[in-house]
């Protein structure tokens, strides 16, 4: 019995530690994007096709994503209809561009080109 | 009056010569820059020509590019190949001009031309409306067909080649042409003065040989004076008589050339010049060495006249002539108004005259430079403006006796 307890103990201690390490993009964007129709992938495509360089992308999502309207949306109106504008972000100025920086390294094609 | 040839005028030939080569040479300079600046601007829109042919191949190399570049956009990160072809190489950079990847040959690129030349190469510049892979600027690379720049080149050099000929050749006869009222001025002057000689010889012999006969001793000193002064005025007719019939007519005999005792030659014409500068109260110093010349009797005599002449004529009154002889040299110094010329050798060429104020025709120090010329003598000039002139020629070996 008492080797079961320690074992639990183990694997939950596990969990959390491998949560506090994830960065701010895992915990704050995958969550809710992994349920979206559009990935996250697709989307830095579109921006990328739209704001090309990496300072007009990060500042085009980050002005997106402090104030969210339909205006400075990319989505179609088929989706705002359906899923609606999202909510204003909850991060401040450094987590915020802390996401963004994973998402740009993890998605720019400069890197990945051959 | 006949405006003939004749041998008087190989002056005039030297000097129309050296006009002649100064215009053509500047003329020639300033066609040459002429045709310079036109196959300049030939080259330039030959230029423009090669470029405007090669836009539209490169914009359809662009097009197609764009093409590719757009599906492996939508086709990304299952395809990252970037788009190759064969024809050309290619580069596409961001908003912020920073490269996100690139084929090119020869990396320097411009952002502010749509076409230009780099190197051996080619680059056309398209700015993209949806920025496929995050590119904004799309660089179209091919290599250059340099038959162009050949071909035009080639046709600089013989067309500008024939054109400089053709110009010159006209420049030539212009110059010619322009020069004819000149030449024709100076011939006349020539003539003139030749024609005038001939007139001039008798009377003056009559008065020179009827002055010097007459026994001045019965005469009044107001008489004697006026007796003076017409033989001050016979001799510098005759003077100038020597000068015009020595340019007219000597100028180009045989030369008969004998030793000549300098120093007794000098002596000679300072005793005939003497009454002559007495009328300025100018007086001579003289300092002489024994030397000789192996030259002509005549035309030296006519050198050291002119000296003298001149060196009287342009002196202030009460001035004095140094005339200082030497083996090897003579000078003759005056203190008279000096030239003002910075360049005082050209006092020597003919009909130019120190100082309008005086008379005369400017032929007596062209006569001594030709001379000079014909014995290979050098000549020196220098002078001080009111202070005076020093003329000095120096004897080459040769012509100098022991």
């Amino acid at each position: 019995m008492l080797r079961k307890i320690i074992l639990i103990l183990i694997l939950v201690s596990m969990e959390v530690l491998a949560i506090s390490n994830t960065g701010v993009y895992e915990r704050n964007c995958i969550p809710c994007h992994r349920y979206q129709p559009a990935s996250l992938e697709k989307l830095f495509m579109e921006y990328l096709k739209t704001y090309s360089g990496e300072l007009s992308l990060k500042g085009a999502l980050k002005d997106f994503l402090q104030n969210p309207t339909e205006k400075n949306s990319l989505m179609n109106d088929k989706f705002i209809e359906n899923f609606s504008v999202k909510d204003k972000t909850i991060l401040d100025d450094k987590k915020l561009d802390e996401a963004l920086d994973t998402y740009w390294e993890l998605y720019n094609v400069k890197s990945k080109l051959e | 009056m006949l405006v003939s040839k004749n041998k008087g005028t190989n002056l005039l030939r030297s000097s129309e010569k050296s006009s002649l080569v100064r215009f053509l040479a500047l003329y020639i300079v300033l066609v040459t820059m002429l045709l310079l600046l036109l196959g300049i601007f030939y080259y330039q829109s030959q230029e423009k020509l090669m470029f405007a042919e090669q836009r539209t191949t490169l914009s359809n190399h662009a097009n197609s590019q764009v093409k590719a570049l757009k599906h492996l956009h939508y086709e990304f990160p299952n395809n990252t190949t970037y788009p190759r072809d064969e024809k050309f190489y290619s580069a596409i950079y961001d908003i912020e001009g920073k490269k996100i990847f690139s084929t090119l040959r020869n990396r320097d690129i411009n952002f502010g031309k749509e076409i230009y030349r780099t190197g051996d190469s080619i680059h056309f510049l398209k700015s993209l409306d949806d920025y496929y892979l995050g590119a904004k600027y799309l660089f179209i690379e091919v290599p250059e067909d340099l038959s162009w720049r050949e071909e035009t080149i080639r046709n600089i050099m013989t067309f500008g080649t024939l054109t400089l000929i053709v110009l010159a050749i006209f420049g030539f006869f212009f110059m010619k042409i322009f020069l004819r009222p000149m030449k024709n001025s100076i011939m006349l002057l020539d003539d003139f003065i030749k024609d005038t000689t001939h007139e001039l010889n008798t009377p003056i012999s009559a008065i020179l040989a009827n002055v010097e006969m007459m026994d001045m001793s019965t005469m009044t000193q107001k008489n004697q004076k006026k007796l003076s002064r017409i033989n001050i005025a016979a001799k510098t007719v005759s003077h100038l008589y020597q000068d015009l019939t020595y340019l007219t007519l000597n100028h180009n005999r045989e030369s008969k050339d004998e030793w000549i005792d300098l120093k007794q030659l000098l002596q000679d014409r300072v005793d005939y010049f003497a009454i002559l500068a007495g009328s300025k109260k100018i007086n001579f110093e003289l300092d002489l060495k024994e030397s000789a010349l192996f030259i002509d009797g005549v035309k030296i005599a006519r050198v050291l006249d002119n000296l003298i002449s001149n060196a009287i004529k342009y002196n202030k009154r009460n001035g004095s002539i140094f005339i200082v002889l030497r083996k090897n040299y003579l000078s003759v110094q005056d203190t008279g108004i000096g030239i003002e010329s910075d360049k005082p050798m050209e006092i020597f060429e003919r009909y130019t005259r120190f100082n309008t104020s005086e008379g005369g025709f400017g032929i007596g120090l062209n006569i001594v430079k030709s001379i000079i010329e014909e014995y290979k003598l050098q000549i020196g000039v220098e002078s001080i403006v009111n202070v005076g002139t020093t003329i000095r020629i120096d004897f080459v070996k040769g012509t100098i006796g022991a």
